[in-house]
């Protein structure tokens, strides 16, 4: 039985009586293939877009405020569910940021250790990405069998850090653990496999005519417009330049790896996707070297995987445990936080969507006086104003899906 | 024309079952459970995880509809703010009876870690909620959990029954 | 006597801090240190009033007046090559000093140098828009006002991008709570079930610790379970979980944990 309320039907927006044949059309903000909360007034010349507004802010929870209430340590899950797809990639970027605040040097072995999460989950979030296009556009089976394989990521992260979505697995001035006895050699297991299961995708999609018809020369965006629109990662290697943040100003050690960067000047659908396809090669490359990076490390027994600060980061465990004064500086951290020094730090780092930037302003005092996040989502979701306008609502789907966005990440 | 007798009571003489009508019509809401794709935030992407290839949700007649009016199930995935609250319960309204509600995660159930501003703190303050499962994100096998504890919450249920308002309002 | 809290300023503060602490800096360079940060300056100095420049964290901060800020940024975009614009917000500062702190965070990506310019406007000061000169301001000022309430000129949509229309305040201000104001506390149920629906709704719980296991109408306790509203008491027998009931399922198989094969070794 239906209840009584406020609602009325949606009409605000449409007008009835026009003089052109415009038609406003809602999109979502529940809309299957919105990837998220996203919602689109499309004015509609027949089938043709003439003008789009998106609407984002359904998914805004406050999260920069709650950074400003939070001390450093308690805002790290946080991150996660910002760009919940890769969450650790979320992680990293804030560590960064503050340990480029702090001036912390993070021990080489957890150095490495973050790099595999990093690329497992960029592995992660274009499996996950040519899921939900493919699903979008109407192939279900490459739905089916990119998620077969995101699944046996999934394992892998849980083996790390006990979840599977929202990880936290990266700490303040290193990674809180060494990675179990298995996972090397599931990783390879699973690496191995890879180019053969990329290979299935692209024997499923590149050649297929409905796949081709939904992705060539559809959404086309001109480098200026890329440049102009703050676009980064993905979007902006399709659109002509050849930028990177992990080759141009490389962190961690990835300028000890050698990979590639896939790039294309079409600037349409299609290039984006090939680049994803490309991008995955090019992760599984460098986690093949970063398997021999870590048996290096255990060969030199460099066991260390925090810092050591003991102004900012705690002591290992065992030294917590036996000694008075870590104990001590334990307490202190935990219950009051640590305090960085009084400055503004913007670090960026290449998430697999884009430049994911931390500005960080700190006060001295143990909460961020303000944090503001440069999420990549937020300008790829602000280009659909220009790039829409033109082509037809079949188009919309498909240009939605290779944006790659996530509205965690684009609301925050 | 021959004439064979047949012994209807008999257990294998045709396939007939004799139960009641609750039963039946139970059993036929309780395992096709068509769920309405309300992925918000989080939750969404483990909610999609089960209909996906390892954990097949199909196999308990679940099967995402993207439309409410085809939908009966609605899992509310993730985090509800005060901008989208209107349109939960837009869509809700528009669901036909019966209908059910599983509030999935910490943030459907109570707002969870975002205590903020601009977040609703729990989806039951909106629209009544049958069954809540927490966790931050729960796993798939939650979620099937859930599914079959709402399962049998219907089984429960009479079939037919002058329909009340459920609480909320 | 109750202990004067701040109005001004209502974020959470730390509890204690030792007397004698002094907060140290993050270093400052001078801007001679980087030749290619050195000759930006140089030209934006030229034609702009800048009132501070150093080298942060590897990148250029530039003071400049807010008055010039299109024209900076013109200048770079122009003739600098800083082609992107990856970020601008704001810092409210304004319990410290009653000004909005603004910085436009530019990118190179010729030189791979990041640029953060910043100027101090006033409380009730509008903005020049940039958005001619990036796209990416578009929405980015849209946020700004929408967090902050600082008005923009020559904007093409000035309406607020994250919050609905219809909203009070600017969250991100510090004078505005986490857990927000009146209004943000009942907009929902305003909005979907109007101002008499309150009393029936009743109140956001915002205490995350509260656990009260004989509120049977918010709260049931696995294995225990009373109907709803129905009185907890001590002695409840035990209700065993199960998601099938124990005489078997009408035209269902009962699950069997005997017969059933779990796999442990996943094929990878």
């Amino acid at each position: 039985m239906q209840q009584t309320n406020r609602l009325r039907p949606f009409f605000e927006n449409i007008t009835f009586e026009r003089d052109d044949n415009e038609l406003v059309l809602n999109f979502g903000p529940q809309h299957p293939s919105a990837h998220g909360q996203l919602r689109l007034m499309l004015h509609l010349q027949q089938e043709q877009i003439v003008k789009a507004h998106p609407d984002v802010g359904y998914l805004h929870r406050g999260m920069e405020k709650m950074a400003e209430n939070m001390i450093y340590n308690e805002f790290m899950p946080t991150t996660d569910r910002m760009d919940y797809i890769a969450s650790s990639s979320n992680n990293y970027g804030f560590a960064l940021a503050v340990e480029k605040l702090i001036g912390l040097e993070v021990p080489r072995r957890a150095k490495v250790i973050r790099m595999m999460l990093l690329e497992i989950n960029r592995l992660m979030s274009h499996l996950f990405w040519l899921a939900t296009t493919a699903l979008d556009i109407g192939a279900m089976t490459v739905f089916l069998y990119a998620f077969r394989e995101r699944e046996y990521l999934m394992d892998l992260v849980e083996d790390y850090c006990g979840a599977r979505l929202t990880h936290a697995a990266i700490r303040i001035g290193g990674v809180p653990l060494d990675i179990p006895d298995n996972f090397l050699g599931d990783l390879k297991k699973f690496l191995d496999k890879l180019p053969e299961n990329i290979k299935d995708y692209e024997d499923l999609l590149d050649q297929n005519r409905i796949w081709k018809m939904r992705m060539e020369n559809v959404g086309v965006i001109p480098t200026e417009m890329a440049l102009s629109w703050g676009c980064t990662g993905p979007m902006l290697r399709a659109s002509g330049v050849k930028w990177d943040i992990r080759k141009e100003e490389p962190y961690e050690l990835y300028d000890e790896v050698d990979f590639d960067i896939p790039w294309s000047d079409r600037g349409d659908n299609y290039a984006r996707y090939k680049i994803y396809m490309a991008e995955m090669r090019e992760s599984a490359k460098i986690l093949y070297q970063t398997i021999d990076m870590y048996n290096e490390t255990v060969k030199n027994n460099q066991t260390e995987l925090m810092a050591h600060a003991p102004q900012y980061i705690s002591a290992p465990k065992l030294d917590i445990m036996t000694q008075n004064y870590s104990l001590m500086q334990h307490f202190v951290l935990v219950t009051q936080g640590m305090r960085p020094p009084v400055g503004e730090v913007y670090a960026a780092t290449e998430s697999p969507k884009g430049e994911l930037g931390y500005f960080i302003r700190s006060e001295g005092g143990p909460y961020p006086y303000r944090l503001k996040v440069r999420a990549p989502s937020f300008w790829h979701t602000g280009i659909l104003t220009d790039l829409l306008p033109g082509h037809y609502i079949p188009d919309v789907v498909s240009i939605i899906g290779t944006t790659n966005i996530v509205f965690g990440e684009v609301d925050r | 024309m021959a004439q064979h007798q047949v012994n209807y009571a008999q257990d294998g003489g045709l396939p007939v079952a004799l139960t009641t009508v609750d039963k039946v019509v139970n059993w036929g809401r309780s395992n096709s459970l068509w769920a309405l794709t309300y992925g918000l935030a989080c939750c969404g992407i483990e909610m999609m995880a089960s209909g996906a290839s390892r954990y097949d949700f199909d196999r308990f007649g679940t099967i995402f509809r993207a439309s409410p009016r085809q939908a009966e199930l609605m899992i509310v995935a993730g985090t509800l703010t005060k901008k989208h609250a209107e349109f939960i319960r837009r869509l809700y309204d528009q669901m036909t009876e019966p209908k059910w509600v599983i509030s999935m995660g910490s943030c459907a159930n109570t707002g969870g870690m975002f205590n903020t501003y601009a977040t609703v703190q729990g989806v039951d303050r909106v629209i009544p909620v049958d069954l809540y499962l927490p966790g931050c994100a729960p796993r798939p096998e939650t979620l099937q959990y859930a599914v079959m504890m709402l399962q049998k919450k219907i089984r429960r249920e009479k079939a037919i029954k002058a329909q009340k308002p459920k609480r909320l309002m | 006597m109750r202990r004067y809290t701040p109005k001004d300023d209502v974020q959470k503060k730390p509890y204690y801090t030792d007397r004698y602490w002094v907060a140290p800096q993050v270093p400052k360079y001078p801007v001679e240190e980087d030749e290619v940060f050195a000759e930006d300056l140089k030209a934006i100095k030229k034609k702009f009033k800048v009132d501070d420049a150093y080298i942060q964290v590897e990148q250029m901060v530039v003071y400049i007046r807010s008055e010039d800020n299109f024209g900076v940024l013109q200048l770079m975009r122009d003739e600098l090559g800083y082609t992107q614009l990856s970020e601008l917000s704001a810092i409210d500062r304004l319990a410290e000093r009653g000004q909005f702190e603004v910085f436009y965070q530019m990118l190179s990506m010729q030189k791979r140098k990041r640029v953060r310019v910043k100027m101090l406007i006033d409380e009730h000061e509008a903005v020049n828009s940039v958005e001619k000169l990036f796209r990416s301001a578009d929405w980015a000022e849209r946020e700004m006002y929408d967090m902050f309430g600082i008005k923009l000129n020559n904007h093409p949509f000035p309406k607020r991008i994250l919050m609905p229309d219809d909203w009070e305040g600017f969250p991100l201000r510090k004078t505005y709570p986490l857990q927000g104001d009146e209004f943000a506390a009942w907009y929902e149920v305003d909005k979907i079930f109007g101002k008499e629906a309150r009393d029936i709704i009743g109140p956001e719980l915002r205490d995350s610790a509260m656990v009260d296991r004989y509120d049977t109408k918010r709260f049931a306790r696995l294995g225990h379970e009373v109907p709803y509203g129905a009185e907890f008491k001590a002695d409840q027998p035990e209700t065993p979980l199960g998601y099938q009931e124990e005489e078997g399922v009408f035209m269902i198989e009962k699950f069997d944990e005997e017969k059933s094969v779990v796999i442990s070794d996943r094929d990878r």
